[in-house]
């Protein structure tokens, strides 16, 4: 077909094919244009090209020679388009001269040639043909045609497609005819050409979109969505069994489109479009639909509901996207203080009785289409009357009195702001929309006094206020329910969008600070904080305290969540402004994960990589609130199977390996957030730190190490002379440092742990090794840093060499899993199961191999690995403690033992020392009162006080967990029968006492409860360490647990 | 004129790569590329072959409309194809490249095919992005990859052409679900709607796809 008409051009004009573009064709086109006026079923193919040539030549023209402009004009060549298309001349000419126009206007780049081509609105009545629409592709192209002219418009041109004498804005009221067009990209072509219109910065024209079409256009697309909403709605409730994760995807999808459209148009921030809008939205659907579904089901009959997650989803989208402040602080008042069902139930009867009444809440379909509402605002057009459709059946015969109170609301919205002026235009009419607006301005009012009621009010009573859930005074229905739907016992279904709701409240730009304050929402980045929600708080560590169970039914999101706003709520700029109560309720729920994580701990390999890979990518990606309410799937109830291919993090865990990621991850959060919470650092995760680690170019003092000669070819052929060195991670390549004699320069370093080793089959002097790159996602394919084979100088040596890679990753792996034992309060594997490995370890131990270079970047982790090793010769607890604190305790300097590299261990232990007098907050005072009671039963070491305290606080820094035993042994008595309760345990100074290497899986720990009810049950025993200063001042009744009885010493 | 699938395509990439000439040039080869005329277009369709079967491509240029969230977004997500689109004599068409792609991926389906494009590898004097750099990125980030010219038609074609080949063997492995139209994927009507040939419909030759293997 293509061909066809090719050759046509060619058999017609053979001679001048060579110069179409030129002047003389266009007039030779112009010629056969005169000749066809109509279009016949012989003539088609030769007009479709025709038309096709003309637009050739106009943008060479336009490009090159500007009197074939002047010629098209002259000649008036627009008309005989105009002509050929409505002779209904089918969809063969129309989609040429569709796409001629688009190709027109998209390659223009003159302006005047622009305006010659605008300026006898032929192009409006192209716009207002009527097409044959049924037909997909005469629609794609038209829309493209609308699109392409909205892209060129601008303050000048608009004026070619707005007239204000007659009220006409084709480009824009077709356009919009199609917003809910079946086909997405039409849908998509009308929104764009929207936002270019309202982008356009001309008043007569923004005057006229709001009032002849703001109100049709706006409700209808309020409508659209909701009505969206619903099917969304309705397929959540039908689907129970996951079967309709595509649609339910979509129509998320579609949901949040329509948000960011709206944000959009709002960002555009043109002020009397956003009212308008903004109007609509709230009153017709966020408030009507989405809040009121806030309340429990069996109020509000009639009204159309979606189910309580959806709604709150729904919400905290609205939150996470639009942040046009007038519109998202008016929800937020109504979410977060407002009363609703009252002024609810009285307008809905008030639309009943059709009175005047202004707010009318309701989610109603517009009584007409979009096409004839837009119709007769047209024809009402100069008495510039606004149709309203669906505020209520309006009669013909008020129209007179809206149209002369339309005026009056628009100069009530000019004097936006000045109450006279709004009040005023109260007066002048029944009008509705004015009131609508009134009505806003007063609940702003409102809300305004009442917070400077609440100003006058101190802190406490705050709190009072904000934590009586009931209050008396002060109905907060919606609010209510957020937390009501907080402490769901089952599962998190619903807290996870409640905490994504605050989440999304609580960062929203355009809500005014004041009133999350109000409630004591936490905001972020806020710099002076002196107070919270403890309300929330005590909710939030509910949900850890849950996750933490082993049959917890809190999802890992939820979780991550939680912390985030916890984290959010107390930590002010000064530091944690949590109560002592809290944070011991916290560090409750931090006991229980690393119970619950020493419960999946496993001897076996896997359990490293597992544990590494988890702490790997929760660091990687950690959460995007954002994202994850991009996600459908969270809006069905939660399902633990994977084979939803929901993502694990958004799931309860499935089977035995699941459940222990979930327990590692578990861990992992609570110990960073309790980290975080008190202002420590985290100095013992990740296991590997890249700063601890050997890397290539180091320079090491290999004198008296190990040092294997061979030779590497690696897998390109590469082949070179290197010595074999293994350190405690890692394995080395080496050549001698030219400098210093004994010394060598780094070629290679990769970890033992990730190695694989294997003879070479044919060659007893060879081996053939492999290192991988530790993955980032567990989906990437493993990455080899290595691939080589070594050739050792006789088959003696590969031996030695195989053998000592061998044990060394042995070692490392063990080695790691000794420090994750220690974070999880474990006590050291018995190492006697692999062969030579006590060999291994020991020589290990006795000559670190190399030196060096700068030294002080390994700092932390050799002391680990070096007490570790040595507990581990000594199984005896006692043993190994008696020793131990020798060695910490005497020569506290000692190269290998300081904690970090920076602090002094001595000053910190210091520290720690003093924060226990002080302060409850610091970890250290935890630990002290619990060793008082405890310290006549331990007959071993009786060292000073202070001392020991050091001591204490040293091994701790090399084993963090070690600080959590402190309220270990309350946390078991929940677990183990009486008899084991910690004071009849002599061994428990012990497990105290040593670090974590050498504990017991016994070891005793307890966990305050939450509830402060059982808390006060267990006061009769040893006290966890909450000291006596922090909790006095706090009137809480819940913080009276907290009351110290047991250390007194201090 | 009738087909089997409607799949839409998208084209992203900095303003001035040749989006919407490759567009032009594959939809409409009436409009020959000569030396002093650069033209193009926003839309198009156009009919393929496919494995014997008719298959209608409807491409949409986004261009001009990046300011508006809104509207990416909701472009990425209705199709099922992309060509993202770097000008090989300007480099940093090729930088921004990345960005163009997080978005795509965070936008759109999984399932999208995104073919990326050096254009205007007529140019070859002021070249400035390699094409094994073309060809590295491609692979790291697993997209189809192909150097064109809109102005020689060099490669427009199977440009076009091998991304519907990639969905269509996406949409028989079932990874497409082809009744749901968000995916940008539209089962053709049963019965010809008419008889008579659109031009962008009539300008579509069924010519043997894989002969030309590569004139750049």
């Amino acid at each position: 077909m293509f061909g066809r008409s090719r050759s046509w051009v060619g058999g017609g004009h053979g001679k001048s094919s060579r110069n179409i573009h030129s002047l003389d064709h266009l007039k030779y086109l112009y010629h056969v244009l005169t000749k066809n006026t109509t279009v016949t079923e012989q003539n088609r193919n030769l007009l479709v090209e025709t038309i096709r040539s003309i637009t050739e030549i106009l943008i060479w023209g336009d490009q090159n020679d500007s009197s074939v402009f002047d010629f098209f004009l002259e000649k008036n060549m627009f008309v005989f388009f105009l002509n050929i298309l409505r002779q209904k001349s089918g969809r063969y000419v129309c989609v040429q001269l569709l796409q001629t126009l688009n190709i027109l206007f998209e390659n223009i780049s003159h302006e005047t040639s622009l305006y010659y081509l605008l300026s006898n609105n032929y192009v409006n009545s192209i716009i207002v043909h009527k097409f044959d629409f049924s037909d997909e592709e005469i629609m794609a192209y038209y829309i493209s045609f609308l699109k392409t002219l909205s892209l060129k418009l601008n303050n000048h041109t608009v004026h070619f497609f707005y007239n204000e004498h007659t009220n006409d804005f084709a480009l824009y009221t077709e356009a919009i005819k199609f917003f809910n067009h079946p086909e997405s990209m039409v849908r998509i072509a009308v929104r764009t050409i929207t936002l270019n219109v309202y982008k356009v910065d001309n008043q007569a024209m923004l005057h006229y979109i709001r009032d002849k079409t703001a109100v049709p256009y706006f409700s209808n697309l309020v409508w659209f969505i909701g009505s969206h909403v619903i099917e969304l709605d309705t397929c959540v409730q039908t689907d129970e069994e996951h079967r309709n994760r595509g649609k339910l995807s979509d129509l998320v999808a579609e949901h949040l489109d329509h948000l960011h459209y709206l944000n959009d148009i709002l960002i555009i921030n043109c002020e009397f479009l956003n009212d308008v809008l903004s109007d609509h939205l709230l009153n017709r659907l966020f408030l009507p639909l989405y809040v009121s579904s806030l309340e429990s089901p069996d109020k509000g009959g009639e009204r159309p509901k979606i189910s309580l997650p959806v709604s709150l989803y729904l919400l905290s989208q609205v939150f996470l996207i639009i942040h046009h402040a007038p519109l998202v602080n008016s929800l937020a008042e109504v979410i977060l203080n407002g009363e609703l069902s009252e002024v609810y139930a009285k307008t809905e009867q008030d639309v009943q009785r059709n009175s005047a009444k202004p707010s009318i809440r309701c989610f109603i379909k517009p009584t007409e289409s979009l096409e004839r509402s837009l119709e007769m605002n047209k024809h009402k057009g100069k008495r510039r009357v606004q149709k309203r459709p669906n505020y209520k059946n309006v009669g013909e015969e008020e129209d007179e009195e809206k149209g002369a109170a339309e005026d009056a609301q628009e100069d009530a919205e000019k004097a936006k702001g000045t109450e006279g002026g709004s009040k005023g235009a109260k007066t002048s009419g029944e009008n509705e929309e004015i009131e609508m607006v009134i009505m806003e301005r007063k609940l702003s009012e409102l809300a305004a006094s009442s917070s400077l009621q609440e100003q006058n009010t101190t802190d406490e009573e705050k709190s009072a206020a904000a934590t009586c859930s009931a209050g008396v005074q002060w109905s907060r229905p919606f609010l209510d329910m957020v937390f009501h739907a907080l402490d769901s016992p089952d599962d998190d279904y619903h807290a996870l969008f409640v905490l994504c709701l605050l989440y999304a409240m609580s960062h929203n730009k355009g809500i005014d600070p004041e009133k999350l304050e109000r409630i004591q929402l936490p905001v972020p980045n806020e710099a002076e904080k002196t107070t919270y929600n403890h309300l929330l708080t005590e909710r939030l560590i509910r949900i850890m305290n849950n996750a933490a169970q082993p049959d917890g039914k809190i999802r890992l999101a939820t979780l991550e969540l939680s912390c985030l706003l916890l984290k959010q709520q107390v930590l002010a700029a000064s530091g944690c402004i949590m109560k002592d109560v809290h944070l011991a309720c916290l560090q409750g729920a931090r006991e229980e994960s690393v119970h619950l994580a020493r419960h999946f701990y496993k001897g076996e390999d896997i359990f490293l990589d597992m544990f590494e890979d988890e702490y790997r990518s929760m660091t990687m990606k950690p959460m995007n609130v954002e994202y994850l309410m991009m996600d459908a799937s969270i809006l069905l109830p939660p399902t633990g199977t994977p084979l939803t291919g929901i993502d694990f993090v958004k799931r309860l865990p499935c089977g035995d390996v699941e459940k222990t990621r979930r327990a590692i991850r578990v861990f992992f959060m609570l110990r960073s957030l309790s980290l975080q919470l008190r202002g420590e650092p985290e100095t013992q995760l990740p296991l590997t730190r890249e700063e601890d680690l050997i890397k290539t170019d180091d320079v090491l003092d290999l004198n008296n190490s190990d040092l294997i000669a061979c030779t590497v070819i690696t897998k390109d052929g590469g082949m070179v002379q290197r010595f074999l060195a293994v350190d405690i991670y890692q394995m080395s390549l080496v050549e001698p440092d030219v400098s210093r004699l004994g010394w060598g320069v780094v070629k290679f370093a990769g970890l033992l742990q990730d190695m694989q080793v294997t003879g070479e089959y044919d060659d007893s002097r060879a081996l053939n090794i492999t290192i991988h790159k530790p993955t980032s996602s567990p989906h990437s394919k493993p990455f080899p840093i290595l691939q080589a084979t070594f050739v050792f100088s006789d088959h003696i040596r590969c031996i030695i060499a195989k053998q000592r890679l061998a044990v060394g990753r042995i070692q490392a792996r063990r080695m790691k899993m000794q420090r994750i034992a220690a974070l999880l309060d474990l006590p050291i594997q018995p190492r006697t199961e692999v062969l030579g490995f006590g060999l291994g370890s020991s020589a290990s131990t006795q000559h670190l191999p190399f030196r060096f270079y700068d030294q002080c970047r390994r700092g932390s982790s050799d002391p680990t690995v070096q007490r570790s090793v040595f507990a581990s010769v000594d199984k005896v607890p006692g043993f190994a403690v008696a020793q131990c604190i020798n060695q910490h305790s005497s020569p506290s300097l000692s190269s290998p033992s300081p904690p970090s590299a920076s602090g002094s261990p001595s000053g910190s232990g210091n520290t720690s020392h003093c924060d226990s007098g002080g302060s409850s907050s610091t970890p250290s005072a935890a630990q002290s009162p619990t060793d008082v009671p405890t310290t006549p039963e331990q007959p071993p070491p009786p060292p000073h006080l202070p001392d020991q305290l050091g001591t204490g606080r040293e091994a701790e820094a090399d084993a963090k967990p070690s600080r959590s035993l402190a309220r270990g042994p309350e946390l078991e008595t929940a677990h183990l029968s009486p008899s084991l309760l910690p004071a009849q345990q002599p061994t428990i100074s012990l497990l105290y006492e040593d670090t974590a290497d050498t504990l017991s899986v016994e070891a005793p720990t307890l966990v305050p409860p939450v509830d402060p009810h059982s808390l006060r049950a267990l006061t009769g025993r040893p006290q966890p360490p909450t000291p006596a200063t922090a909790g006095t001042e706090t009137p809480d009744e819940e913080a009276a647990w907290a009351e110290p009885e047991g250390p007194a010493e201090h | 004129m009738t087909y089997a699938y409607l799949f839409k395509y998208i084209i992203i990439g900095d303003t001035g790569v040749g989006k919407s000439c490759l567009l032009l040039q594959f939809t409409d080869k009436r409009f020959q590329p000569v030396h002093d005329l650069t033209i193009g277009v926003e839309f198009g369709a156009r009919m393929v072959n496919i494995d014997g079967k008719q298959i209608k491509l409807q491409i949409w240029d986004t261009a001009g409309q990046e300011s508006f969230r809104s509207i990416t977004r909701s472009y990425y997500r209705g199709a099922a194809g992309a060509l993202l689109v770097y000008d090989i004599t300007r480099r940093e068409t090729f930088n921004h490249l990345t960005s163009w792609l997080e978005d795509a991926r965070q936008h759109s389906s999984s399932n999208m095919v995104i073919m990326l494009i050096g254009n205007k590898s007529d140019l070859e004097s002021r070249r400035d992005v390699k094409r094994e750099e073309g060809e590295a990125f491609a692979r790291e980030h697993g997209l189809i990859f192909m150097e064109t010219s809109a102005k020689t038609a060099c490669n427009v074609e199977e440009a076009f052409i091998n991304t519907a080949k990639e969905i269509y063997r996406k949409i028989q492995q079932g990874l497409f679900d082809v009744h749901n139209e968000a995916n940008g994927i539209k089962i053709g009507p049963q019965q010809s709607i008419s008889t008579s040939l659109g031009p962008s419909a009539s300008q579509q030759n069924c010519r043997d796809l894989g002969s030309d293997a590569g004139c750049c």
